[in-house]
């Protein structure tokens, strides 16, 4: 018989609002934080020794931020809000300014992509003003690379994510549309490499691989796409994973290439074996829609949390397959 | 002069003449002279003067006498004279070399007639040996074949057969101990069988070489044998050689049907019962019996009627080579017809499905089976009429028990024959749970092909192979999750780095329902009584038990109409666990407003225009109220068990309910262990206050209004066997509980006027509910009540219990009545004892 489900390890409480971005911040110095985002436009700064909510900052106007992540260090979080805006902010020696904003014109709910191309310099995706378009620029200079807009009619831009393959010398960009497609940008080239249709409908998330040259995407469907790159870059879908109950509205794999875990809307989050996508946890706890993911960064593999984030104003955290499978829940 | 003398008196005054030397010499020489001249009666050396004719005479007049007169000198001076060769030469030649039958009386006769311990007793003994070592018994029975010396009389036969049938009786009795090992049964039997086989043999040669002989000895020694019971040591040995002798040899073919036919009657039974169980297949028996059937009325009574209908006690093996053997010769097909009609009517009488043991119904059906599937098409075509005819009779009677495994059998056999028949195709199908004994039925429809029938004796191995087939069906219940796991590329083809990643439990991952479960008792109610919205009627039923238990004073406002709306809910939406919630949540209503509930229940116990189903719903739930209410009133425990059942929805069925494996298997561990006394290992429950004693009159004596007036729908005394059995089970259960309250003098009082009226009822459910209320009524009575408010019935209980027993005992056959009702037995003499 298999273990008894996992419970939490614990959870945040007092955000006051849904939770729609999470991003650790772990890797250096200590104590470890966890940012998350919410839907009043609130960026809490939460203390994982003691628990507690550090620091509130409020930048993006009351609007819900959707998006986190940190650029030099984490005392440089950079944040995307639905106010149109990705703000840069400052967070060493207890100041907590933005320092920088950039308006992306976007109306959507498309995650923002960062990809760092050397030290100090960044690329940074995020959704235009036209409807399909997404855009992509340059950090900290802020100057645009260029703009990618398909030729055929896919829909809104859903979701993306930019990553530098080691093959071709610029990087390429995945990115979900509405209509439930995938593409495939070449971005030095500007033109889509590789179409495929993986949902019928919009695609909500989406997370790949680049060593495995894999990825999975999630939908508003009772199923996970999954598909592979081949050697010439053609997005290649594979045998779906069947959930017990639709929607998905984050995908994240772990950076030890393990796991991979799905913010369900049904209140749950799902682990799976990245390699085979085998069911392997459920983990139930919020009374509401799970929103927001993230696996923990820290230099410790057994402190390596996975944050939940839910419209119930919780987080949880879960401590799951840290130290072999001997470890429980 | 001395010449003209006839042979017969020439040979009398040398006998006479032997004897008288031997009585008076103590010379040595003359002895040994003496003794030359008595063996070379015996055998014709090549200086011998002996005519043939005067040999014939000693051995005819003679011999026996001689060696008696051997037996009785046994210790005269003279035998010490001779050296130990010439003794064994010449003393003991003188018994290995005449005519065995004789010497096989007169050695019995001699070893039954000496002292035990004594070493005349002993030499006889070693020359006995001696004699059964050498084959003497063949030339025994060969020369009794061969036709010759027939004018003895029929007494001296008789003795003859009883001695050689009995040998190991006789000297086991003489010398206990000390008896040789050849004598014992084991030993000896498959001698005469292997004695027997040569003299078959050499019949075998005679009819050759044209020459008579009878086999009228041979198989009264057979048949002899057989009747005292030897039949499985002598058949060991004749089966296996008969059935390949008879492979290719028409003559021996002859010679074993004439064995049988010359069995006399009164032993043919425990001969064809023998041989049936020791052949091992069903052409080999045809080999050896042929026809026997036919020409022999017993023997015809025998297989086509005492082993299929009378005795139940033979593997299912026998009974397919018996069947087998009736259908391998178009002369004997009528036969397997006769067999088969008088089979359906044994398995479809109802009389025989109530009174006669499980087992012999179970045989009957196996024979049954494999009596169908032995018959031809067009036979089937011939017989179909009768066969649906039984089929639907037997089935019938089979559905009307009230025990699982008679209901399971009826199934079963239902749905081989249906199949047989092929009605236009249209085939019955039970739904029921496969156990090896179905297995076994199931897998008799199919006949053996010959390489089965080859190896038939690893058929006694099938039913472990049929239970490794079997427990991977039932082992996991399949759930949502699992169809997940399924469909990702399958995970166990390969290694790969997934499974060391163990997976949790996701049996909880299940389906969200979009709609909020409801908040008030009353939207449930609402919900339950209005709603065609499967969702709402759902999230009612999960919800229900939950707000009963946490809105008690809202619960006792809606309780008997709630209860209502609940006895009378139909599954109309196929809701996962619905049995379990409905009970949850009745038993729930009943355990907080205890009075009006139990009121409401009971009387619609007996109301009429209610399914059985309901009515043992009503049952259940007052049972696990009672449960309920019967725990031990603790502060603690109230509040938060009712949340817990709030969060968790507990199933309640045992079907439904995903335990623990180590659960299953330490109960499955206390199901096989056998403990001889319990008592010591559970000192009796300390009286404490619970919240049943009070009402317990309100669960109790309505139910025991009203059960002699039969409605219409409903006759508690009449068909309805199941419902009784089930109501006094649970009035037992409700007195069980009610220890130690002070109304469980007057309960007991009453469940023994009740189960009195119906202690000889005929199903034997309802006895064995009778004799469990009855042991629950001495347990939860208080003891000095017992006596003085029930003295008079409490006798004639006891002597019902004892005559119970006895019967019981007789029949042997509902162990587990017989197991409770000593149990009762003993209770009552403990009960006894304490006051």
């Amino acid at each position: 018989m298999a273990r008894p489900a996992p419970a939490p390890l614990y959870t945040l409480r007092g955000a006051g609002s849904p939770l729609n971005a999470l991003h650790f911040g772990c890797c250096e110095g200590d104590p470890p934080l966890l940012f998350s985002g919410s839907g009043q436009g609130s960026v809490h700064v939460w203390n994982l020794t003691t628990r507690r909510a550090e620091r509130v900052l409020k930048g993006h106007s009351g609007a819900s931020v959707t998006w986190l992540n940190m650029l030099y260090s984490r005392d440089a979080l950079i944040s995307q809000g639905r106010d149109m805006r990705v703000c840069l902010w400052d967070l060493a020696e207890g100041r907590s300014d933005v320092t920088d904003a950039l308006w992306t014109g976007s109306v959507g709910f498309c995650r923002c992509s960062l990809l760092e191309t050397g030290p100090g310099r960044w690329l940074l995706a995020h959704a235009g003003e036209a409807m399909e378009e997404v855009k992509i620029i340059e950090l900290p200079s802020k100057s645009p690379v260029c703009s990618l807009i398909p030729q055929a009619k896919l829909g809104m831009v859903m979701c993306i994510k930019l990553w530098q393959p080691d093959s071709s010398p610029g990087p390429l960009l995945l990115a979900g549309y509405e209509d439930g497609s995938l593409a495939l940008w070449d971005v030095s080239q500007r033109s889509v490499l590789s179409r495929a249709a993986a949902h019928p409908e919009p695609v909500m998330c989406l997370d790949f691989d680049p060593a495995g040259q894999r990825g999975i995407s999630g939908s508003s469907e009772k199923r996970l796409a999954s598909w592979k790159l081949d050697g010439q870059h053609r997005l290649q879908l594979q045998e779906p994973v069947a959930l017990v109950n639709p929607g998905i509205s984050q995908l994240c794999i772990r950076g030890d290439r393990k796991i991979v875990a799905s913010a369900g809307w049904d209140h749950r989050v799902r682990v799976f074996g990245w390699k085979k996508l085998r069911p392997l946890a459920v983990l139930q706890h919020h009374t509401d829609m799970v929103l927001s993911l993230a696996f923990s960064d820290h230099q410790d593999p057994r402190n390596r949390m996975l944050a939940a984030g839910s419209k119930d104003q919780r987080i949880s955290l879960w401590s799951i397959y840290n130290q072999g499978s001997s470890d429980t829940g | 002069m001395m010449q003209s003398l006839t042979p017969d008196v020439e040979v009398r005054l040398s006998v006479g003449q032997c004897v008288r030397t031997l009585t008076t010499s103590k010379e040595k020489e003359e002895v040994t002279k003496t003794l030359h001249t008595l063996t070379s009666y015996l055998d014709d050396g090549p200086q011998s003067t002996i005519t043939s004719a005067q040999r014939a005479e000693f051995s005819r007049a003679h011999y026996t006498r001689t060696l008696q007169f051997l037996i009785s000198n046994i210790n005269a001076d003279w035998l010490q004279l001779l050296t130990v060769a010439q003794c064994t030469e010449l003393w003991d030649g003188l018994f290995l070399r005449g005519p065995p039958d004789q010497t096989l009386l007169a050695l019995m006769d001699g070893i039954s007639s000496m002292s035990s311990p004594s070493a005349g007793l002993d030499r006889l003994v070693s020359i006995l040996e001696r004699f059964l070592q050498s084959g003497r018994l063949t030339v025994l029975l060969w020369t009794r074949c061969q036709g010759t010396g027939l004018s003895d009389s029929p007494q001296l036969r008789e003795t003859l057969l009883s001695r050689l049938v009995a040998l190991p009786d006789l000297t086991a009795n003489q010398l206990h101990h000390h008896n040789k090992t050849l004598f014992l049964p084991q030993q000896y039997y498959p001698l005469l069988a292997r004695d027997m086989l040569t003299v078959l043999e050499r019949t075998c040669q005679a009819l050759r070489d044209r020459k008579d002989c009878s086999l009228t000895f041979v198989a009264q020694a057979l048949g002899k044998a057989c009747v005292q019971g030897h039949s499985a040591l002598v058949f060991g040995v004749l089966a296996p050689h008969l059935s390949s002798c008879t492979l290719s040899d028409m003559v021996w073919q002859r010679v074993c049907w004439k064995l049988l036919e010359n069995v006399p009657e009164r032993w043919l039974e425990s001969v064809l019962t023998g041989m049936v169980q020791a052949v091992n297949r069903p052409d080999a028996l045809s080999r050896i019996m042929g026809n026997l059937v036919l020409k022999n009325k017993k023997a015809q009574f025998v297989i086509t009627h005492k082993l299929l209908l009378l005795q139940y006690k033979y593997e299912t093996r026998v009974l397919s080579i018996l069947l087998g053997y009736l259908a391998q010769d178009r002369e004997r097909r009528p036969l397997l017809i006769q067999v088969l009609r008088s089979l359906c009517q044994a398995w479809a009488n109802p009389s025989a499905v109530r009174h006669t043991p499980l087992e012999q119904q179970l045989y009957v059906s196996r024979a049954l089976l494999l009596c169908v599937g032995l018959l031809s098409d067009a036979e089937l075509q011939e017989l179909r009429s009768e066969l649906l005819q039984c089929m639907l009779g037997g089935m019938q009677s089979h559905l009307d028990s009230s025990v699982v495994r008679v209901r399971r059998m009826g199934m079963v056999v239902g749905e081989c024959l249906s199949s047989r028949m092929d009605v236009n195709g249209a085939k019955l199908k039970f739904e029921y749970e496969h156990d090896e004994e179905t297995e076994e039925l199931l897998s008799l429809m199919t006949p053996l092909s010959e390489e089965e029938t080859e190896l038939l004796d690893d058929r006694l191995d099938l039913p472990q192979d049929v239970k490794g087939k079997t427990v991977p069906s039932q082992a996991v219940p399949s759930q949502a999750a699992s169809v997940a796991q399924k469909s990702g590329a399958d995970p166990d083809s390969e290694l790969d780095s997934d499974d060391e990643l163990t997976p949790y439990d996701m049996s909880a991952d299940q389906e969200m329902s979009q709609a909020a479960p409801p908040r008030y008792l009353r939207d449930c109610l609402e919900a339950f009584l209005s709603s065609e919205d499967p969702v709402r009627v759902d999230l009612s039923l999960r919800a229900i038990e939950g707000l009963v238990r946490k809105n008690t004073s809202t619960a006792r406002e809606v309780s008997v109409e709630l209860s209502k709306v609940l006895l009378h809910m139909e599954d109309r939406y196929n809701t996962v666990g619905f049995l379990s919630l409905r009970q949850a949540a009745m038993v729930a209503l009943t355990v907080t407003d205890s009075v009006p509930v139990t009121e409401y229940l009971t009387t619609e116990f007996y109301s009429m225009n209610y399914s059985i189903r309901q009515r043992l719903d009503i049952l259940e739930v007052l049972i696990m109220s009672a449960q309920e209410l019967s725990q031990p009133i603790t502060d603690k425990e109230g509040p938060s068990k009712a949340i817990q059942r709030v969060t968790m929805n507990t199933p309640l069925y045992p079907g439904d309910d995903p335990i623990h494996w180590r659960q299953v298997v330490e109960r499955r561990i206390q199901s096989k262990t056998k403990r001889l006394s319990k008592g010591v290992t559970h000192p009796p429950a300390k009286p404490t206050p619970n919240r049943y004693a009070p009402v317990a009159g309100h669960f109790f004596f309505p139910l025991l209004r009203n059960y002699d007036r039969p409605q219409v729908t409903f006759d508690l005394l009449g068909g309805d066997h199941l419902v009784l059995g089930r109501l006094i089970h649970t009035l037992g259960l409700l007195m069980h509980l009610a220890v130690n309250a002070p109304v469980a003098t007057q309960m007991g009082r009453a469940l023994l006027d009740f189960v009195w009226a119906v202690r000889y009822h005929v199903d034997q459910m309802v006895r064995r509910g009778v004799l469990f209320a009855v042991c629950s009524v001495f347990l939860s009575m208080p003891s000095q009540s017992l006596l003085v408010e029930l003295s008079d019935q409490l006798f004639e209980t006891r002597a019902w219990l004892a005559g119970m027993t006895r019967r019981m005992w007789l029949k042997r056959a509902q162990s587990r009545c017989t197991c409770s009702c000593s149990v009762c037995v003993n209770l009552r003499t403990r009960t006894h004892t304490h006051t």
